[in-house]
């Protein structure tokens, strides 16, 4: 079996190697057969990439432990339901995934890419079999996901208990299937460039093809901030550690690209910069892969961790000398068709932001790089993690929300006084008044007060914009709901990137209400005992065994209830006066006000092999704010050891999610450019503007 | 606005909220690249009652990590202090702020500066269209307002904006 996967493989790294010195040579002497043959050696490959796949996945079913990565990350007590999850847990059988999905993806694009970009295609091919012949040679040769071992163990040592979890179904293939995907705009963008191909035909293709893998990455980040948030049990859901790091860089750099091939899409600008974009996050994916795979950072990611750094530095660092070699030799011809007209354009806020994307991700790499320096500099290790990253980055974010708001009400080209003052007046108006609303609520810190003023002027811009459009069509005689829909399809990039906003704002939400105004408390409870914090009173009731012959497990039964703060004034100002926020209370009979809200069961389970705990948070959730209780320990003498804390919003980080996806699938729904009108609509608008 | 509800709270920095912020700037000496607040780890349990006993003794928050830079080592701080070589990492964000502002400033004076020439060539013959693409925007039921590349807010003529 393992003798099939590693022939599969081989055959891989030779097609591969066929295709990208067929497309090259054939381009070269000039032999037509010899590129349609390189292009279909491409499509080869994922025959390749899945008889091996599946010859893993089989190992896995089979539970051949000959095979030494199915011995290191399964056994037979698991659930049998992570085989999917066991067969990418670790460094070969990721980066065999990878090779899979960039297989797959590579000849879906090749097969559908338009017509116009004949010339250019050999190229692309040669660089989408250039990046896949890399991963098969580690395959073969480093990092072999087939290797034996020489005595067969009669129990494998067990999945990562850290990676059972639902979220493991998704989390890790969307992340590494979106850093991979940034490969294909990449082949697009530098294909046309090897071609000499300097038009916008790329363009679309590009477009689509980079958010498609922005949109997956950016819902693997999500799914992975929501897998911390109820597993990890540190109460926390991105911690700025490198590896999150390096899935957020290239993130930023594609959502920049998403904007700014906007502009290039409609008024034929910005060329240089929409490649320079697409060669950064192509390089920048990479050092994400570098990092990952024994890179020299430390994170708690190491899920994949190994002595392939040097391998795969060598790789980004030619990615790197390839793609900006490429870059500066064509880009005297990649000039712009039209001048900027003014600053107070959509062209010119696009341009911002995409510098306010760009400074997020350079403070992101200083911050990820910044202790190497300091080693090297002067051998003093220093740490930097999450409280210098919130520092620096915030007000960044905060400007690229602003932009978020600004952008879409400036028109393309030029926006006169008079326009400037219509379209901003009410935004401005709402996000000052919510201030002023949140003043006088009662609510405190003033950087977050400012933070839900901007969030405010945001979104009231965007509903504005939607009002005044689905007005005008409703004067024309369509109902509400029809103009509102008509709008949106008229112009679906657009809308759809509103969705988007409109989910990046709900993020912000969570982000402001977590990182704000959490309250927190700690306490150890016998059962009977309750643990007070603001108007929650937790009641510990009882605890269950869920232990296995690989684990020590068990879960806490826990009443949630909602309670009349006066009940307790007297145990509150003891313990204030202590300097507690919460308090512990013996007995548990219910007081005036106490009202059941919710059962939780949280659970804390240990991993003898891994030495490993892994937890499972109790959440009680609503749309203002969560109670979030982590069990660290039950302890010997019978307590359950408790983190609580209120996270207000914490909801409305999970909420985007959906609306994200859906924003993005509205941008990326097919354009009715078919449409014969529309064409002709376009066609004049387009020539008339030369 | 009303979901802001949860975010109002009494605003009483007590000392165990004070533990929870230090815990966060605190690393774990032994876990990979986690705080002593989110890990478990039995030396970060016993960090955090430290920082608790030092509060409770009344040390501020600078002598509380002092306390235990002597005895972990410049690490064990999650971000740097500002001073000496360190300084380099806090700088160093101002200067991408502003470098990159400054660059995306002149790339847009550089771009209109140019070829302003351009712009005016298009326009007679965009100022012939303007009605006609009109009518077929009414005749498609779009009014894309703003976002159309032809449009003009104050229905000045074209000729006016060029001016």
């Amino acid at each position: 079996m393992a003798e099939l996967g590693t022939m599969a493989l081989l055959i891989g790294l030779g097609v591969t190697t066929y295709s990208l010195l067929g497309s090259v040579i054939g381009v070269k002497i000039g032999l037509p057969e010899l590129i349609v043959s390189s292009r279909r050696a491409l499509y080869m490959s994922i025959l390749s990439a899945s008889v091996a796949s599946t010859t893993l996945i089989a190992a896995f079913v089979q539970n051949e432990f000959a095979i030494k990565y199915v011995a290191d990350h399964s056994n037979t007590i698991m659930d049998r339901a992570y085989v999917w999850v066991a067969f990418y847990s670790g460094n070969e059988g990721s980066l065999l995934y990878i090779v899979l999905i960039l297989s797959i993806i590579s000849a879906i694009s090749v097969r559908f890419a338009p017509k116009q970009l004949a010339r250019s295609m050999p190229w692309t091919i040669a660089i989408l079999a250039g990046v896949q012949l890399f991963y098969f040679f580690v395959l073969s040769f480093f990092a072999n996901p087939f290797e034996l071992l020489e005595t067969v163990p009669a129990e494998g040592r067990g999945i990562n208990p850290l990676l059972t979890h639902p979220g493991m179904f998704s989390h890790p293939p969307l992340l590494m299937g979106g850093l991979i995907a940034i490969t294909i705009p990449f082949a697009f963008s530098s294909g046309a460039l090897l071609a000499g191909n300097y038009g916008d035909d790329w363009v679309n293709v590009a477009r689509i093809s980079a958010i498609l893998s922005w949109a997956v990455l950016g819902t693997g980040m999500l799914l992975g901030a929501w897998w911390a948030y109820t597993i990890l049990g540190w109460g926390g859901y991105w911690a700025w550690d490198p590896i999150e790091n390096v899935a957020l860089m290239p993130w930023l750099v594609m959502t920049a690209f998403a904007h700014s091939i906007m502009v290039q899409k409609r008024r034929g600008m910005f060329r240089m910069w929409n490649v320079a974009l697409l060669n950064i996050a192509f390089v920048l994916a990479q050092l994400g892969m570098f990092i990952n795979r024994g890179g020299p950072v430390v994170s708690v990611h190491s899920f994949a961790s190994s002595t392939l750094g040097m391998i795969f530095l060598g790789f980004m660092m030619f990615a790197l000398i390839f793609a900006f070699t490429l870059f500066l030799w064509r880009m005297p011809h990649l000039k712009s068709d039209r001048a900027m007209e003014s600053f107070l354009s959509r062209e010119a806020s696009f341009l911002v932001n995409n510098f306010l994307f760009l400074a997020v991700m350079g403070i992101t790499l200083w911050g990820v790089l910044f202790p190497l320096f300091s080693d090297l500099a002067r051998d003093v290790s220093v740490s930097v993690s999450a409280p210098y990253f919130n520092r620096a980055n915030g007000p960044v974010l905060l400007g690229i929300v602003v932009m978020m708001g600004v952008g879409p009400l400036l028109p393309w080209r030029k926006a006169s006084s008079r326009s400037l003052r219509q379209w901003f007046i009410w935004p401005t108006a709402v996000g000052i008044l919510t201030i002023l609303v949140l003043l006088g609520l009662g609510v405190k810190r003033p950087v977050a007060i400012f933070s839900f003023g901007v969030i405010a002027f945001v979104a009231f811009a965007i509903l504005e914009e939607w009002a005044r459009g689905t007005m005008a069509r409703h004067r024309n005689g369509e109902n509400w709901a029809k103009a509102w829909w008509k709008l949106v399809n008229g112009n679906r990039p657009r809308h759809g990137g509103y969705i988007v906003h409109i989910s990046i704002l709900m993020l912000g939400l969570g982000i402001i209400g977590t990182n704000f105004y959490q309250q927190r408390t700690d306490g150890a409870l016998e059962i009977g005992q309750s643990l007070v914090l603001d108007n929650y009173r937790i009641e510990y009731v009882d605890n269950g065994d869920s232990s296995r012959p690989d684990r020590i497990a068990k879960w806490a039964e826990i009443s949630v209830y909602n309670i009349d703060v006066n009940s307790y004034a007297t145990e509150k100002s003891a313990a204030k006066a202590q300097g507690s926020t919460g308090f512990t209370l013996n007995d548990s009979t219910r007081r005036p006000g106490d009202r059941l809200i919710s059962q939780i069961n949280p659970w804390h389970g240990f991993y003898l092999d891994f030495n490993m705990a892994s937890v499972r948070s109790g959440i009680r959730s609503t749309i203002i704010e969560d109670l979030y209780v982590i069990p660290r320990d039950f302890l010997p003498d019978g307590r359950v050891s408790l983190a609580v804390s209120i996270n207000p919003l914490a909801w409305w980080l999970w909420a985007a999610g959906p609306i994200f996806i859906l924003g993005t699938m509205v941008a990326l729904w097919p354009q009715a450019a078919d449409r014969p009108n529309t064409q002709v609509r376009r066609r004049m608008i387009r020539e008339s503007d030369i | 606005m009303m979901i802001t509800f949860g975010c109002i709270r009494e605003e009483d920095i007590t000392l165990e909220q004070r533990m929870h912020q230090l815990t966060n700037q605190l690393m774990c000496p032994v876990c990979d690249a986690q705080t002593i607040d989110g890990s478990n780890a039995q030396i970060s349990q016993d960090m955090r009652a430290k920082v608790r006993e030092l509060l409770q003794e009344g040390k501020s928050n600078s002598e509380i990590k002092d306390y235990f830079v002597l005895r972990y080592g410049e690490d064990i701080l999650a971000a740097p202090k500002g001073i000496g070589f360190n300084l380099l990492a806090w700088i160093m964000p101002i200067f991408i702020v502003l470098g990159g502002i400054s660059i995306a400033f002149l790339a847009l004076k550089n771009m209109r500066r140019s070829n302003t020439q351009a712009t005016l060539i298009g326009t007679p013959k965009q100022h012939e269209l303007s009605k006609y693409l009109k009518q077929v925007d009414t005749d498609l039921g779009i009014h894309e307002d703003k976002n159309s590349e032809d449009y003009n807010p104050n229905n000045q003529s074209v000729d006016e904006i060029k001016s």
